[in-house]
């Protein structure tokens, strides 16, 4: 696997906010000058640049070569992955392939998006014919659908799904760059009591749409070594699974692509998931992290709520949990969210979690989710196993 | 138990029809339910795909009626809508599953938060839509 020959060597990350005053442009400015400042490179060591989905630049045909001419980048390599939730992970994984391939040394991955500001986003898919004349609001029905069928197969404690929305909460409240009006402390029967979107799924289930941005520096390892880097975090598996059974009419909506995904990356790992020191799954809605502890195996299928009420996913606990809150407490970074958890993931790596620091840093767990499909859950899955140690 | 609005008051456009699945859409006009089928392996399926979901092969798609009595599969309470929905909240939206092993997403009408639940047998009930087309939605069987 060569994938772990590649290095990230710094990460940055804006404060996410819920409406942006500026242009997604300035956010990518702000974020590559302090990827320059935190590696001590000069901007022409950067010869690739890959990024994820944006909802503002969505409506540009020529996304990542537009972006590299407002940044004035140079490159041998430019992409924009188009995988939604999953694109910051998927970004970062074919950079990684980019560079092992040898098309480039040093990939810049941004992920900024100001969907609430500005979205170029014109749709076409099977939404518009199908559900939207439904009234299908988009991912909350879909989770609904999800949750009543999960409660329906194993039974589901509403109160389980509230302590990981506490946990995460927790985070944001010692996160200076989560959006100000998710930093304050909840419950779980605030979580219970909040308002249904679409029954059973709840307020505090959601993420709430933002502005905001984030973004790596990967360089081969090679060149990490020359340069002398302390601090650096490898890729050592990942997996990434795109229309999950979708040969198939109808599936077990309990069942995700994270199952043939995790398997994949924590073959690659060498681990398992009880190997794991912290977990950074994608949560667009509070059960997808659920479903995700049983389909990478840290418990069966059907024991989510059981495994919840066992452990304590704080950043003090025996899981640590999206210690800067993920996306749902952070605020959602429009397609760029998925960054939101992959950089927490990468920071707690580096030992710079501050007052949220996690104690074991051996390595972290990391997933996206991307893309909502007619009667199933997602469309794309990914999964990626980090280490600070190689 | 709350109202549920069956959102037969909602004004809804044309269909969004693309060229292959201008066939089902065709169908609505007579309140038929044409259904996908893949002749080379017997099966059927949902939603309308330019090719079969099963082989990806265009050229053994062909469309076949089904009576569409089948049992929600699953239901979401929608309390949150953009427009024309916006304001005309709670509905329901229930996924049902037809004998012929497909699954198909509507609007309810007529039944109530106390009466849906999983399994519930339902039947179609076609909503008139602009230019003589209907929307497929559920009712109780």
């Amino acid at each position: 696997m060569a994938m772990r020959d590649t290095a990230i060597v710094a990460y940055s990350e804006v404060k996410t906010v819920q409406k942006s005053d500026r242009d997604v442009w300035e956010i990518g400015a702000e974020i590559l000058e302090d990827l320059l400042n935190k590696t001590g490179m000069e901007k022409g060591e950067i010869d690739g640049l890959c990024l994820s989905s944006s909802t503002t630049g969505a409506g540009n045909c020529f996304w990542s070569q537009t972006t590299a001419d407002q940044l004035a980048l140079e490159v041998d390599f430019c992409q924009t992955v188009d995988i939604g939730g999953c694109s910051p992970t998927g970004a970062l994984a074919r950079a990684a392939v980019a560079i092992d391939a040898g098309l480039c040394e040093t990939v810049l991955c941004l992920f900024a998006d100001t969907a609430v500001r500005e979205s170029g986003q014109r749709q076409r898919h099977y939404q518009q014919e199908w559900t939207a004349p439904l009234g299908l609001l988009g991912p909350p029905t879909s989770f609904g659908f999800i949750t009543s069928r999960y409660e329906h197969q194993f039974g589901l404690d509403y109160r389980m799904l509230g302590k990981l929305a506490v946990a995460q909460r927790n985070g944001a409240v010692l996160n200076d760059l989560a959006c100000e009006k998710l930093r304050t402390p909840i419950t779980i029967d605030d979580y219970i009591n909040s308002r249904m979107i679409a029954d059973p799924i709840r307020l505090l289930d959601s993420v709430m749409p933002c502005d905001g941005g984030s973004g790596l520096i990967v360089t081969s390892r090679k060149n990490a070594e020359k340069k002398g880097y302390k601090k650096a975090v490898f890729p050592i598996g990942y997996g990434e699974k795109t229309s999950f059974q979708f040969s198939e009419n109808i599936v077990d909506v309990t069942d995700t692509g994270h199952m043939p995904a995790g398997a994949k990356a924590f073959k690659q790992a060498g681990l398992t998931a009880k190997d794991i020191n912290s977990f950074h799954p994608y949560d667009d809605f509070i059960i997808a992290m659920m479903i995700q502890l049983e389909m990478l195996g840290f418990c069966k299928k059907g024991q989510g709520c059981d495994f919840i009420r066992e452990h304590d996913f704080n950043f003090g606990g025996d899981l640590p949990l999206n210690t800067g809150g993920g996306q749902i407490s952070v605020g959602q970074v429009g397609l760029a969210g998925g960054g939101t958890n992959l950089v927490e993931a990468v920071r707690q790596l580096f030992g710079e979690g501050g007052s949220r620091q996690v104690k074991n840093t051996k390595n972290a767990l990391v997933t996206g989710i991307g893309g909502i499909p007619y009667n199933r859950n997602w469309n794309t899955s990914v999964v990626m196993v980090l280490t600070p140690n190689g | 138990m709350v109202t549920v609005n069956d959102t037969l008051n909602i004004e809804r456009g044309a269909p969004a029809a693309r060229s292959f699945s201008q066939p089902y859409w065709d169908g609505t006009k007579q309140k038929k339910l044409l259904v996908q089928f893949d002749k080379s392996v017997g099966k059927y399926q949902w939603l309308p795909r330019a090719t079969s979901r099963f082989t990806g092969r265009k050229s053994v798609l062909e469309w076949r009626e089904v009576k569409g009595e089948g049992e929600v599969y699953s239901h979401t309470l929608v309390y949150r809508a953009r427009p024309p929905f916006q304001g005309k909240e709670p509905f329901f939206i229930a996924m049902v599953t037809l004998p012929e092993g497909v699954q198909i997403m509507g609007n309810t009408v007529g039944i109530t938060q106390e009466e849906m639940k999983i399994g519930l047998k339902v039947k179609p009930y076609w909503h008139p839509l602009p230019d003589g087309y209907h929307m497929l939605m559920w009712q109780k069987a």
